[in-house]
């Protein structure tokens, strides 16, 4: 189950240059490229001719030339040349796809180009934002994207799967947790006040004694999702809204379905302290990528089991609030794309 | 004999929220719905989820899981995947004091 009309991260922004870069986005081959004055471009990466990938191909000036025969294709898709040939058939045209460089990175539109809207992107600036540290990055994983979101809202995980770095037994068992829901977004709010910090917590921190640890999930279809974290030592106001001699974070979360069993998994950890240090910055991407290799981990194994027996039964837990929440916008906004999708052929018959 | 238990405050229990609490053991929710109080079991009928972390709307209680809806000041199951309803009981306002009658056991 894919939704189409949204816009998805297609890739870190030094992966998309001068040289084509494919990626498989919802079950479909993308070339990702930059005309000469760096704007990015996407197109179907399947030559109208004899469909080879045209990201085996390369760039003069700012058109594409397939590595078969040659045949070239302009920013729009519109291919403008055909070696050993004058007259170019209508139908040479590859499709192109709208694509956005933003919050370093670039972003595709994989629906109706004409429902693309660039101020739609969800906000991640605190990849790009002076006031914080980030390093962008990227995990390829071997599982459906739906896990990876089921995974996100429920973050009693951390106390099992990951136990030597961002969790204890604190976060499930004296957790105060509130789902809150609206049309298109879910929001888990998890406090846990005056319990000892995760040892990730501890290094990055410096945290001596019991500490006030919040994690505040935003969800927005159909896989952005934005953690605020972090912890304070206890007693000093946080949960009053005053973060004081603590340490705040920014776990951020964008997948794209690559196909109905792998994942392209874009992530970065923004850390309003220390930010000009890039050690620090490195210290905190690395412990969240051990966790998230665990997770992966995870993720994967999950897979394994659901290609062997599809749809299977499954008992729900109350921590599982957040997520079913999630999966129902996701039903929903399924629905209303498909039956948008049928309407004008109803229409036409 | 039917007994009365205070088992909250009467600020403890705003509009469109759940306060949990415990009658003899037994998990229930408080809620208020149009200025009157209520107390109904916290439980749902049909996968022991917790109602209290669910969606309160229109004075029903929608469950966190699978969206049963259950009538707040009757305990009525209203729509699925729940079939029975919860019990709902007695409350009586003293002053500031809440208290809720624990049935006979």
């Amino acid at each position: 189950m894919f939704l189409r009309n949204c816009w998805y991260v297609a890739a870190s922004d030094h992966e998309v240059g001068r040289n084509p870069f494919r990626r498989v986005i919802l079950g479909e081959p993308i070339v990702l490229f930059r005309t000469e004055d760096g704007a990015p471009v996407a197109f179907e990466d399947r030559c109208a001719h004899r469909h080879l990938p045209l990201s085996m191909g390369k760039l003069i000036g700012d058109t594409l030339q397939c590595h078969y025969h040659g045949l070239r294709y302009d920013k729009t898709g519109a291919c403008v040349r055909i070696p050993g040939q004058d007259m170019i058939p209508p139908s040479a045209r590859v499709r192109t796809y709208p694509a956005v460089q933003r919050y370093h990175w670039v972003w595709i539109w994989m629906g109706d180009p004409a429902l693309a809207d660039p101020d739609k992107i969800t906000d991640y600036h605190w990849l790009d934002d002076p006031n914080w540290g980030a390093k962008p990055q990227y995990l390829h994983v071997r599982a459906n994207w739906q896990l990876i979101v089921d995974n996100l809202l429920d973050l009693t995980h951390l106390a099992f799967v990951h136990e030597t770095t961002i969790g204890n037994s604190a976060l499930v068992e004296h957790a105060s947790v509130k789902v809150q829901r609206s049309q298109d977004n879910v929001v888990v709010t998890r406090w846990i006040i005056d319990q000892p910090a995760p040892p990730t917590f501890v290094k990055v921190g410096g945290f001596t004694g019991n500490v006030d640890r919040w994690q505040i999930i935003d969800f927005v279809p159909p896989a952005f999702l934005r953690l605020d974290v972090g912890a304070t030592p206890t007693g000093t106001g946080a949960p009053e809204g005053r973060r004081v001699a603590g340490i705040s974070m920014r776990n951020l979360n964008a997948i794209t379905p690559e196909t109905e069993s792998t994942s392209h998994y874009f992530w970065g950890q923004a850390h309003d302290f220390d930010i000009h240090n890039r050690e620090t910055t490195d210290k905190i991407t690395e412990q969240i990528r051990t966790a998230f290799l665990e997770d992966v981990a995870v993720f994967e194994a999950q897979q394994v089991n659901l290609d062997l027996i599809p749809n299977p039964p499954q008992t729900d837990i109350n921590a599982d609030t957040g997520v079913i929440q999630a999966r129902r916008i996701l039903d929903r906004l399924y629905q209303d794309e498909q039956a948008a999708e049928a309407a004008p052929r109803v229409a036409a018959e | 004999m039917p007994t009365w238990h205070r088992l909250a405050s009467a600020s403890d229990v705003r509009e469109g929220e759940a306060f949990p609490v415990e009658l003899n053991g037994t998990p229930i929710a408080l809620y208020r719905v149009n200025g009157e109080v209520h107390a109904i079991d916290d439980v749902c009928t049909h996968e022991f989820a917790i109602l209290s972390q669910g969606f309160v709307e229109d004075g029903t209680i929608e469950c966190p899981l699978h969206a049963a809806q259950f009538d707040i000041p009757t305990g009525r199951c209203l729509s699925g995947p729940a079939m029975q309803d919860v019990r709902a009981y007695p409350v009586r306002l003293e002053g500031d004091d809440i208290f809720v009658c624990a049935p006979d056991v």
